[in-house]
């Protein structure tokens, strides 16, 4: 039950087109709308799906082996701390960026650098989510 | 939202992904990216390691740097010296350098080869081979003097002497006739030059000078363009014309400064505290 999986695995892509064909295996326009490139590519992106769950893939490993050798107890003390941990006070916004440094603690990345700290600035978050935050402030 | 995740991004957009699967299944040649043609070199001898590498960048078929600098720094008695896509090596090594030194902070003692080697071949691997670096890293730390090479799918090897890059052969050509253990500094060093030499004189994609790194355990002696076996000859025609070619007639200095007078502000130097 217990994986000890080091490389994440290869999943099968989530939309083909027999999802959407009609009678004639083709297609269908008329019932799901115009052909989209998702759903047209045969080949999955490897690269992306291996370095986005890398981390996840690592990690669970650990938390598996820890359960292996101390018990049940340990993967879940170290989840709860991280749940604590892990509630981000954007404060409006995240204009000064959010850094979580207790998180990094935990996770062990505090004394590393990785490329994502050097080519920073895509995944800077929505700015739609400004007035979902205050209202959800100004709600409590 | 994506999974709000206590997981770190990859840190690169792959939102072209799907585009460029879709034209690439239609027939449309994906753009490569550009390897260099290299020699590098590494050895040990009696009292540490010298490692050596060309001096050339090419771009296609034209050189792009006549004199850029392939041994690059990991830490004080730590080098790497890097072949394949040049943006990929400097990136990579200066990554690794910065990681070694926040490593030897926290753990205050002297960096070790292995460690470095470990970075570098975790890092390689997540990335499939897709970052084009073959490295030659080599160093000195308590345990003593130690070699790898690290190959773009991050498979290491541990030896006495390496070479790697599209000159490799003609190096190791040279390596394994003239290597022998226990080789005193200046045997290692002639050995090196005459590995890169053959390298540059027999592979197109290395050229122009020979840097050589030389390791102990107490010093670190970079010898930058040690050899230059192809420097440029004198032009045979000179553009310049030969003094005494025309005879001049006549000459006038004039001094552009008719007056000068020295007008001392108020107050002179001091602070104004008014």
């Amino acid at each position: 039950m217990s994986s000890l999986r080091l490389v994440p695995a290869n999943t099968t892509k989530a939309a083909s087109v027999q999802d959407t064909k009609g009678s004639f295996g083709l297609h269908d326009t008329l019932q799901y709308g115009p052909r989209g490139l998702a759903v047209e590519i045969k080949s999955q992106g490897s690269l992306k799906d291996r370095l986005e769950n890398w981390e996840e893939t690592q990690d669970n490993l650990k938390l598996n082996l820890q359960r292996n050798v101390h018990g049940m107890h340990l993967p879940m003390r170290v989840l709860m701390e991280r749940k604590l941990v892990a509630t981000q006070p954007n404060f409006m916004g995240s204009l000064m960026g959010t850094s979580n440094v207790h998180l990094d603690v935990l996770m062990g990345r505090d004394e590393t650098i990785e490329p994502a700290d050097v080519f920073l600035g895509m995944d800077s978050g929505h700015p739609v989510d400004v007035r979902k935050e205050f209202e959800r402030r100004y709600n409590l | 939202m994506s999974k709000a995740s206590v997981y770190s991004s990859p840190g690169f957009d792959f939102s072209n992904l799907v585009r460029n699967n879709f034209l690439h299944e239609k027939g449309l040649p994906l753009p490569k990216a550009t390897s260099t043609g290299t020699t590098i070199v590494g050895c040990v001898y009696k009292d540490g390691i010298v490692l050596g590498a060309d001096t050339r960048a090419t771009e296609g078929d034209i050189v792009a740097d006549k004199n850029c600098e392939k041994i690059h720094y990991i830490t004080e008695s730590i080098r790497c010296c890097g072949a394949g896509t040049a943006a990929d090596t400097e990136f990579t090594t200066a990554l690794i350098s910065s990681n070694m030194e926040l490593h030897t902070l926290q753990s205050g003692r002297k960096p070790r080869v292995v460690t470095a080697m470990t970075m570098l071949k975790q890092m390689l691997f997540r990335y499939q081979g897709h970052v084009g670096a073959a490295l030659v890293l080599g160093g000195v730390d308590a345990t003593g003097p130690h070699l790898f090479t690290i190959h773009p799918h991050g498979s290491t090897d541990k030896l006495p002497y390496v070479t790697m890059g599209s000159g490799s052969l003609a190096a190791m050509a040279v390596f394994e006739s003239g290597w022998q253990p226990n080789m005193d500094r200046d045997q290692a060093l002639n050995l090196v030059k005459a590995a890169i030499a053959a390298g540059i004189f027999n592979d197109l994609g290395s050229g122009s000078n020979v840097d050589a790194c030389v390791i102990t355990a107490s010093s670190t002696e970079m010898l930058r363009n040690v050899e230059m076996p192809n420097v440029r000859v004198q032009k045979e025609r000179d553009y310049k014309f030969r003094r005494g070619t025309t005879a001049w007639k006549k000459e006038e200095v004039r001094s552009l400064i008719t007056e000068e007078s020295v007008t001392l502000l108020t107050g002179g130097d001091e602070m104004d505290t008014s």
